[in-house]
C-alpha cells in the first residue's frame, strides 16, 4: 500500500518541478480529466476494499474516463453545449458514492476487529 | 499471487504519479493566472475619474444640442429663425477656427528643465548627458488630444490655431503643424475651463511623461487669452454650393 502513496509524491514533486501552466482556457478541460481520475482511483480503491479489482478495468477506466471527459468537455465548449457541468455532476456524485463506500467498509472492518 | 499484488502496487504507483502531475499543474494554473489584472487600483480610479468626467461633457453636449433643436422646431417667423441660423453659423466659424476666439484658458509651456549642476563627488564618475532628448509629434498630439477631450474650444500651438484637419507630424528633425516647422520651447494656448483643463493634464500625468524626455511643463491659467483665427489657405475639393429652388 506503501508504493501508490510514495509514486504520488513522486508526481507531485515532478509537477513541481517541470513547472507546466495550462492557460486559462484550458483549465477547465484539465479539471475535469483531474476529477475524472480522481473517480477512478476512489472507484479502484472501492472495488479493492470489495476484493473485485482488476487491474484491466481500472487501467481501462483512468486513461479512458480522463481522455473522454476532457474530450467531451472541449466538443461541448465548441457546440456551445456546457457538457463539462455533466461531467462534474457525473463524476462528483461517482465520487462522494465511492468515498460513501469506502467508508462503511473501512467502519465495519474497524468494528469487526474491535470485536 | 504475491508478484500479480505488486504488479497492481506498481500500476496504482504510476497512476497515482500521473494523478499528482495533473495535480499539480491545475494548481499552478489556477494559482498563477496567465492573465491577471495588472492595473492598481489608484490607476483604475484616475480611469474612472476621466471616464465621469467624458460621460458629464457629452451629456452637456447632448442637452446644448436638444435645446438647438427645439429652437429650431420652435423659431416660427422667419426673423427668429434667421438669428438661429446665424448664431450656428457663428458658432461653426468659431469651431473650424476661422475666427479668433478671446475667453480664459491656459497657458503651457514646455520648456527644458534645468537640472541643478551638482558637484560632483567622484571625478570618475561619468556624468548623464542632460537636456539631449527632444519631445515627439507623438507628444504634442497626446497633449493637444487631451486638452480637446476635457473640453477645451481652442488650441494653438505656437500661434498655429489647430483645426480638424490638422496634422503635427515629425519631418525629419522637427516638428510640422500642417506645413510650417515649429521649433521648442513650445507654447500650447488653449480655451476653456481652466479649472477643468489644469486639474485633466495633471490627472494624465502630462508632466510625468514630459519629465522622462526632460522637459518642464508650466501650465497656468489666464483670465484673457486670445487665439487667432487659422490662416491657412483651405483647398475645397469634394464640396459644391447647393443650388436653391428659388434660383432658377
Amino acid at each position: 500500500m506503501w508504493l501508490p502513496l510514495i509514486g504520488l509524491i513522486v508526481g507531485l514533486v515532478v509537477g513541481f518541478l517541470l513547472d507546466w501552466r495550462v492557460p486559462q482556457e484550458y483549465s477547465s478541460y484539465l479539471s475535469i480529466a483531474l476529477l475524472a481520475g480522481l473517480d477512478t482511483i476512489f472507484g479502484g480503491i472501492r472495488s479493492f476494499l470489495e476484493r473485485t479489482f482488476n487491474v484491466r478495468i481500472f487501467m481501462s477506466g483512468f486513461f479512458f474516463n480522463t481522455l473522454f471527459a476532457a474530450g467531451l468537455a472541449f466538443i461541448g465548449g465548441f457546440l456551445g453545449i456546457d457538457l463539462y457541468l455533466a461531467a462534474i455532476v457525473a463524476f462528483g456524485v461517482r465520487l462522494f458514492n465511492n468515498l460513501a463506500v469506502i467508508r462503511r467498509i473501512v467502519l465495519s472492518k474497524w468494528i469487526n476487529q474491535q470485536e | 499471487m504475491l508478484q500479480k499484488s505488486r504488479k497492481i502496487t506498481f500500476i496504482l504507483a504510476i497512476i497515482s504519479a500521473i494523478i499528482g502531475v495533473m495535480l499539480t499543474v491545475q494548481l499552478r494554473s489556477s494559482l498563477h493566472p496567465v492573465h491577471k489584472e495588472s492595473r492598481s487600483i489608484a490607476e483604475l480610479r484616475t480611469t474612472l475619474q476621466k471616464e465621469l468626467e467624458k460621460h458629464k461633457n457629452l451629456l452637456a453636449d447632448i442637452s446644448k444640442y436638444n435645446q438647438l433643436y427645439y429652437q429650431y422646431e420652435t423659431s416660427l417667423s422667419e426673423d427668429e429663425s434667421i438669428s438661429v441660423m446665424k448664431e450656428e453659423l457663428a458658432r461653426t466659424r468659431r469651431m473650424a477656427g476661422m475666427v479668433g476666439m478671446e475667453g480664459e484658458g491656459i497657458v503651457i509651456d514646455v520648456v527644458d528643465a534645468h537640472t541643478p549642476a551638482e558637484p560632483a563627488m567622484d571625478e570618475h564618475m561619468p556624468v548623464p548627458v542632460v537636456g539631449d532628448y527632444t519631445i515627439d509629434d507623438e507628444d504634442l498630439r497626446w497633449l493637444v488630444n487631451i486638452l480637446f477631450a476635457n473640453g477645451a474650444q481652442a488650441v494653438s500651438i505656437n500661434g498655429h490655431r489647430l483645426i480638424a484637419t490638422t496634422a503635427i507630424r515629425n519631418v525629419g528633425d522637427v516638428i510640422q503643424i500642417d506645413t510650417r516647422t515649429i521649433r521648442a520651447p513650445y507654447e500650447i494656448k488653449a480655451l476653456g475651463e481652466p479649472e477643468v483643463l489644469l486639474s485633466a493634464l495633471k490627472l494624465e500625468g502630462v508632466e510625468e511623461n514630459f519629465q522622462l524626455a526632460n522637459k518642464k511643463v508650466l501650465a497656468e491659467k489666464r483670465d484673457k487669452l486670445m487665439i487667432s483665427a487659422n490662416n491657412e489657405t483651405r483647398v475645397i475639393q469634394f464640396m459644391k454650393p447647393v443650388k436653391e429652388k428659388g434660383d432658377s
